[in-house]
C-alpha cells in the first residue's frame, strides 16, 4: 500500500514536470500575443502542476512517515515546489506573466537536477528523528523560492537593461551566466543519457580517505581517477573481477572526489561545445537571443519585485535558516552554533543579504546593481545547497 | 564654533544645523546628501545627523568611521569572507582527536594545508582577529544606529502638517484636482484605510506604519544583545561542556558538579533499522549496509548525599532513571546530557585455549579479564597457565623483556603466557593475530578463541547560560526585521489652498501604496496618482 503511493507520488512529481513544460508554450505566447487567453491558460496548467507537486508532497510524507525533506533529492525538490509558490505569491500581487517565463525553467532545472540523486525513500538516521527536520527544512526552502524571485527579476532586469552587443565585463559576465546554465543542462542531460539510456558504467575499486575499499562508478569515461583505482567489473552480488576500462591515466588523491570531479570536467567540456554549437546557430550572444522576450519588462517593476522578494524572503531565511536551525542543533548536537561548513554558508547567505539591504537602502544600489546582488545572491544559495553538500564532509552530508 | 541654523533658499523655513532636506519644502540643502538621487533612501527631513554636521575632533573622526554604511558593509564582508575561507578546510575540531595538527593538515592537504595550519586558520572563528572583526562589527551597529536613530526619532516627532508648494512636486507621487471640495471623501476614504489624520488649517498629514521605520533599529538592539550574550562564554561559570565516558555497567561522576551528580550507563544499544521495518523501506534496506534507526543509553542519576562532607566516600541515591538518545537530552537542573557516540574499540576479555603439538585441545579454555588480569589460569589437574607479562595496548618488547603498553586502554593486548605442567616451562608471546614462541621447541602452544568487547557510551554534559541573551537577542531581532519588512511607513500630505494638491510617500513599496491610493482616488472621483519614475521610464522608452 505504501509502495503504491509513494509510485503515485513520483508520478504526480513527474507529471507536473510536463506539465511545466508545456506551459512554457502558452507563457510565452502570452508576452507576444494581446489576448488574454494564452495568459490564463498557462496559468491554470501551472496552478494544476503546483497542486500535483503538492500532493507529491504530501502524499510521500504519508507513506514515509516522516516530511520528505531528509536528503538530496527531497531538499531540492521541494526547494523547486518553493520556486513556483514564491513566482504564485509574485504573480497574484503583480500580474507579470513574463515574470513566469523565466521563473519556470529554473524550477524545472532544479526538479532535473534534484532527480539525479537516489530518490528512493529511506529511513531516518537518529539525528533526523526530530519535528525540527520539518520545520526548520520547509521554512529555509520558502524562504529560498522567495529570495530566488528576486535573482529572477535581476535576470529579466539584467537582460532588458545591458545592451546585449556591448563588449563590456556586465554583458560578458551576464552571457558567462548564460554559458552557466547551458552547462547545467549538458550535465543533466548527459548524466541522464548515459546512465539510464545507454547504461554506461565503469567500475574501479579503490582506498578512500579512511583507506577503506570503495567502489566508484563511472558512467563517464574515466579521464581523472583515484590514486591506486583499479578497473573492475561487477559479476554479481558483491564480487568483483579485473577489467579493461577506458582511463586517461590521471590519477589524483583520494581527498578529491575523482568520480564527482570527473563528472564535472565532463559536463564543462560537453557544456562549452553545447555552448559554442548554440552560438553558431544562433550567430549572436545568447542574450541577444532572449533579449526579445525582455523587451516588454517593466524594469521598476522587476527592480521592486527584486527588492521586495530580499526583503519578504530575508526575515523568512533568518527565522529557518539561523533561528530554527539553531533550535534543532542546540537539541540534536549539543550546541547551537558549530560553525559546521553548512551553518557557515548559511551565515555566509543571511550575512549577504544584510550587505544587499544596507546598500540598496543607503548607498543607492537599485536598478542593475540591485539586479547583479541579487544574481550572486541566488549562485550562494545555490552553492550551499549543492557544492557544500557534495564536496565539503560536515554534519549536513546527508546525500 | 557654534553650528547655525539653516534658512532654506527655497521656501525661507529654518531648518536645525546641519539639516540636510528643508522640513517644510523638502528641498536638498546638502547637496551632498542626495546626489545619488535614491528613492528608497531613508529621509531625516528637518533634522541632523551628527556624523554628517561634526568632523573637528578625534572622537568625531572616530564616530564618522563607525557610522559610515561603507565602513560597516566592509566589516560584514570581511566577516563574510573569513567563514568562507574558514570551509576551504576543516577546523581543527573537525580533525580526529589526540593526532598533531600540524601533521594532519600536512599529511592530508599538502603543503596548502601546512599554510592553512600556519595562518591559523585551523582555529579561525576563535581567532583575536575574527573576535575583532565581530567587535568592531558591534561599534558600527551601536554608532550607526545612534547617529541615525535619533534624528529619525526626531523627524518622525516633530512632523510638520503644512509643506511648502514645492515639497509636493519634489515628491514621487502626487495627484491633484481642481476641486477643494473632494478633500473631505478622500480624507474619508484614506481614513478607513487606517491612516491616522492631522489637519491644520486645511492642510492634511495623514500617516500610517510609522513603526516600520523603527524596525532597523529595534533589529539592530536585537544583535546587539546577541554579541553580547556571546562574549559571556568567557565568564566562569557560564559554559561547560564536557564529555563523559562511561563503560556499560559503570557509575561515573558527572563534571563539573563537584561529585555532586553521578551517571551510571545501565546500558548501551544501537539498533538498526530491520526489513520488517515498513514496507516501503525495503529496497533502501536491502541493497546498502545497515541503517542505524537508535544510539541509545539507559541510565540512572545519582545524587551524592556526602558531596558537602570532604574527603567521605560516594553515598549514591538513585533519584531518577531515563534513556538518553539523539535528539532527546536528560536534563537535570541547568545540566543537559547528550548522547554524543560511543566507543567499543576497548576489549573487556579475551579467550584462549591450549592446543598441544598434535593439534589437540588440551583441558578447559581460559578467559582472561584485560583490565584486572589473574595470573594463573588451571588447565588441567597438572596443567597451569602463567601470565607473565601483560599489556593493554602493545608498543614494544623492553630490553628487559617486559612488555610496553602504549596507553592503559586494552586496545591491542599482547601476552607473555608460561605453559608449565610441573616439568617443563615454555614461554610464548601473544598479540592480535600473531604469536611468538620464546623458549624453543615448544611442546604446547595457545590459540585465540575470541574476545568479548565493552561498550562505552560517549555523552556530552552541557550548561550554557549564555542561550537566554543570545536567543533574546535574536528573538528581538527577528521582531525588528519583520516590523522593518512587513510594516511599510506611508505619508500623505494634501493642501487645499489652491484647488487639492496631493503628495504621497512610502520607505517601501510604492507599487502597493499606489494600488491603494488609486482606489480611494477613484471613489473621491479623482484621478490616478502620477508617478515620476513612470513617467520618467516611458520618456526613456520612447527615446
Amino acid at each position: 500500500m505504501a509502495s503504491q503511493l509513494v509510485t503515485l507520488s513520483s508520478t504526480l512529481l513527474y507529471a507536473a514536470f510536463l506539465l511545466y513544460l508545456v506551459a512554457l508554450l502558452p507563457l510565452g505566447a502570452s508576452i507576444k500575443s494581446k489576448s488574454k487567453k494564452p495568459e490564463k491558460i498557462a496559468h491554470i496548467m501551472i496552478v494544476i502542476g503546483f497542486i500535483m507537486q503538492l500532493s507529491y508532497f504530501i502524499l510521500r510524507w504519508v507513506a514515509q512517515g516522516h516530511a520528505p525533506v531528509s536528503n538530496m533529492y527531497e531538499f531540492i525538490t521541494m526547494f523547486a515546489i518553493m520556486l513556483i509558490a514564491g513566482y504564485l505569491i509574485t504573480y497574484y500581487y503583480f500580474r507579470s506573466t513574463l515574470f513566469g517565463l523565466f521563473a519556470l525553467p529554473v524550477s524545472l532545472l532544479l526538479v532535473a537536477y534534484g532527480s539525479m540523486f537516489s530518490r528512493e525513500v529511506e529511513p531516518l538516521i537518529p539525528a533526523l528523528q526530530s519535528n525540527w527536520l520539518a520545520i526548520h527544512v520547509i521554512t529555509v526552502t520558502l524562504a529560498y523560492g522567495i529570495l530566488s524571485m528576486s535573482a529572477v527579476a535581476g535576470l529579466i532586469y539584467l537582460l532588458k537593461a545591458v545592451p546585449a552587443t556591448e563588449k563590456s565585463w556586465r554583458a560578458r559576465f551576464l552571457e558567462a551566466v548564460m554559458a552557466g546554465v547551458v552547462i547545467v543542462i549538458t550535465f543533466i542531460a548527459t548524466t541522464l543519457i548515459m546512465q539510464n539510456v545507454i547504461g554506461y558504467q565503469d567500475d574501479f575499486i579503490y582506498q578512500d580517505k579512511q583507506g577503506q575499499t570503495q567502489v566508484a562508478e563511472y558512467h563517464l569515461p574515466s579521464l581523472v581517477n583515484f590514486e591506486g583505482a583499479v578497473a573492475v567489473k561487477n559479476v554479481g552480488d558483491n564480487n568483483y573481477e579485473e577489467a579493461e576500462h577506458f582511463h586517461s591515466g590521471l590519477n589524483l588523491p583520494p581527498i578529491i572526489d575523482s568520480q564527482k570531479l570527473n563528472t564535472v570536467i565532463w559536463s564543462v567540456i560537453l557544456g562549452t561545445i553545447v555552448y559554442g554549437i548554440v552560438r553558431l546557430i544562433l550567430r549572436k550572444r545568447i542574450i541577444a537571443a532572449l533579449k526579445p522576450w525582455s523587451s516588454k519588462a517593466d524594469l521598476n517593476l522587476m527592480d521592486e519585485i527584486g527588492y521586495r522578494s530580499v526583503i519578504i524572503g530575508f526575515p523568512v531565511f533568518a527565522l529557518g535558516g539561523i533561528f530554527f536551525a539553531a533550535i534543532w542543533a542546540q537539541i540534536a548536537w549539543s550546541r547551537f552554533w558549530g560553525w559546521d561548513p553548512k551553518e557557515t554558508w548559511a551565515f555566509i547567505t543571511f550575512m549577504f543579504y544584510t550587505i544587499f539591504l544596507h546598500l540598496r537602502l543607503n548607498r543607492g544600489y537599485e536598478g542593475e546593481k540591485s539586479a547583479w546582488l541579487a544574481i550572486i545572491g541566488f549562485l550562494l544559495i545555490l552553492f550551499n545547497l549543492i557544492a557544500i553538500n557534495l564536496l565539503v564532509a560536515g554534519l549536513h552530508s546527508y546525500a | 564654533m557654534k553650528l547655525k541654523d539653516i534658512r532654506c533658499e527655497s521656501c525661507g523655513h529654518v531648518n536645525p544645523p546641519g539639516t540636510q532636506l528643508c522640513q517644510s519644502c523638502g528641498k536638498m540643502i546638502d547637496n551632498d546628501y542626495d546626489k545619488d538621487k535614491i528613492k528608497d533612501l531613508m529621509r531625516y527631513d528637518g533634522s541632523a545627523v551628527r556624523s554628517k554636521t561634526r568632523s573637528k575632533s578625534i572622537f568625531d573622526k572616530i564616530w564618522i568611521f563607525f557610522t559610515s554604511i561603507k565602513v560597516g558593509v566592509s566589516i560584514i564582508l570581511a566577516i563574510a569572507v573569513a567563514a568562507a575561507i574558514g570551509t576551504i578546510f576543516p577546523q581543527e575540531y573537525f580533525i580526529p582527536m589526540g593526532v598533531d595538527p600540524a601533521e594532519h593538515y600536512q599529511e592530508n592537504y599538502g603543503s596548502l594545508g601546512y599554510l592553512y595550519y600556519s595562518l591559523g586558520f585551523h582555529n579561525l572563528y576563535s581567532s583575536w582577529w575574527f573576535l575583532i572583526l565581530n567587535g568592531m562589527l558591534a561599534l558600527s551597529i551601536i554608532a550607526a544606529s545612534i547617529d541615525r536613530g535619533i534624528p529619525l526619532f526626531k523627524s518622525l516627532r516633530n512632523q510638520r502638517v503644512k509643506k511648502h508648494s514645492t515639497f509636493f512636486r519634489r515628491q514621487r507621487l502626487s495627484a491633484m484636482d481642481e476641486d477643494a471640495g473632494k478633500v473631505d471623501k478622500l480624507v474619508d476614504g484614506l481614513a478607513k484605510k487606517r491612516y491616522k489624520v492631522r489637519e491644520e488649517d486645511g492642510n492634511y498629514l495623514l500617516e500610517k506604519g510609522r513603526l516600520s521605520r523603527y524596525g532597523p533599529y529595534i533589529n539592530h538592539t536585537g544583535l546587539i544583545l546577541l554579541l553580547l550574550g556571546s562574549m559571556l562564554r568567557f565568564f566562569p561559570g557560564m559554559y561547560v561542556d564536557e564529555t563523559l565516558y562511561i563503560n556499560e555497567g559503570e557509575t561515573e561522576e558527572i563534571p563539573t558538579t563537584e561529585g555532586q551528580y553521578y551517571i551510571k550507563n545501565e546500558k548501551f544499544t544501537i539498533d538498526t533499522y530491520e526489513k520488517g521495518d515498513g514496507e516501503v523501506f525495503q529496497k533502501a534496506l536491502a541493497e546498502g549496509s545497515s541503517v542505524i534507526s537508535n544510539f541509545q543509553t539507559d541510565i540512572t542519576f545519582y545524587e551524592n548525599k556526602s558531596a558537602d562532607i570532604v574527603g567521605s566516600a560516594p553515598d549514591l541515591e538513585a533519584i531518577d532513571e531515563s534513556s538518553i538518545q539523539v535528539n532527546h537530552p536528560y536534563r537535570f537542573g541547568s545540566y543537559e546530557v547528550y548522547q554524543s557516540s560511543y566507543d567499543n574499540s576497548q576489549m573487556k576479555s579475551m579467550t584462549f585455549r591450549l592446543e598441544d603439538s598434535s593439534g589437540n585441545t588440551v583441558g578447559d579454555n581460559f578467559t582472561v579479564n584485560l583490565e584486572n588480569p589473574e595470573s594463573t589460569f588451571p588447565i588441567t589437574e597438572d596443567i597451569n597457565v602463567n601470565m607473565r607479562a601483560y599489556s593493554p595496548d602493545f608498543l614494544e618488547v623492553a630490553e628487559n623483556g617486559t612488555l610496553i603498553s602504549e596507553t592503559p586502554v586494552p586496545r591491542n593486548p599482547a601476552f607473555v603466557f608460561e605453559v608449565a605442567d610441573g616439568n617443563d616451562s615454555e614461554l610464548s608471546l601473544l598479540q592480535i593475530m600473531n604469536s611468538t614462541d620464546i623458549t624453543e621447541d615448544n611442546e604446547y602452544s595457545v590459540r585465540f578463541v575470541g574476545a568479548e568487547e565493552h561498550i562505552a557510551t560517549v555523552l556530552t554534559v552541557k550548561k550554557d547560560h549564555t542561550i537566554p541573551l543570545i536567543a533574546t537577542g535574536f528573538v528581538i531581532f527577528l521582531i525588528g526585521l519583520a516590523i522593518g519588512s512587513y510594516i511599510n511607513h506611508r505619508r500623505i500630505w494634501i493642501r487645499t489652498d489652491d484647488g487639492l494638491l496631493m503628495a504621497a510617500h512610502t520607505n517601501k513599496n510604492y507599487f502597493g501604496m499606489k494600488k491603494e491610493l488609486n482606489e480611494v482616488l477613484a471613489s473621491s472621483g479623482m484621478e490616478p496618482v502620477s508617478d515620476k519614475l513612470d513617467v520618467a521610464q516611458t520618456d526613456k522608452d520612447e527615446e
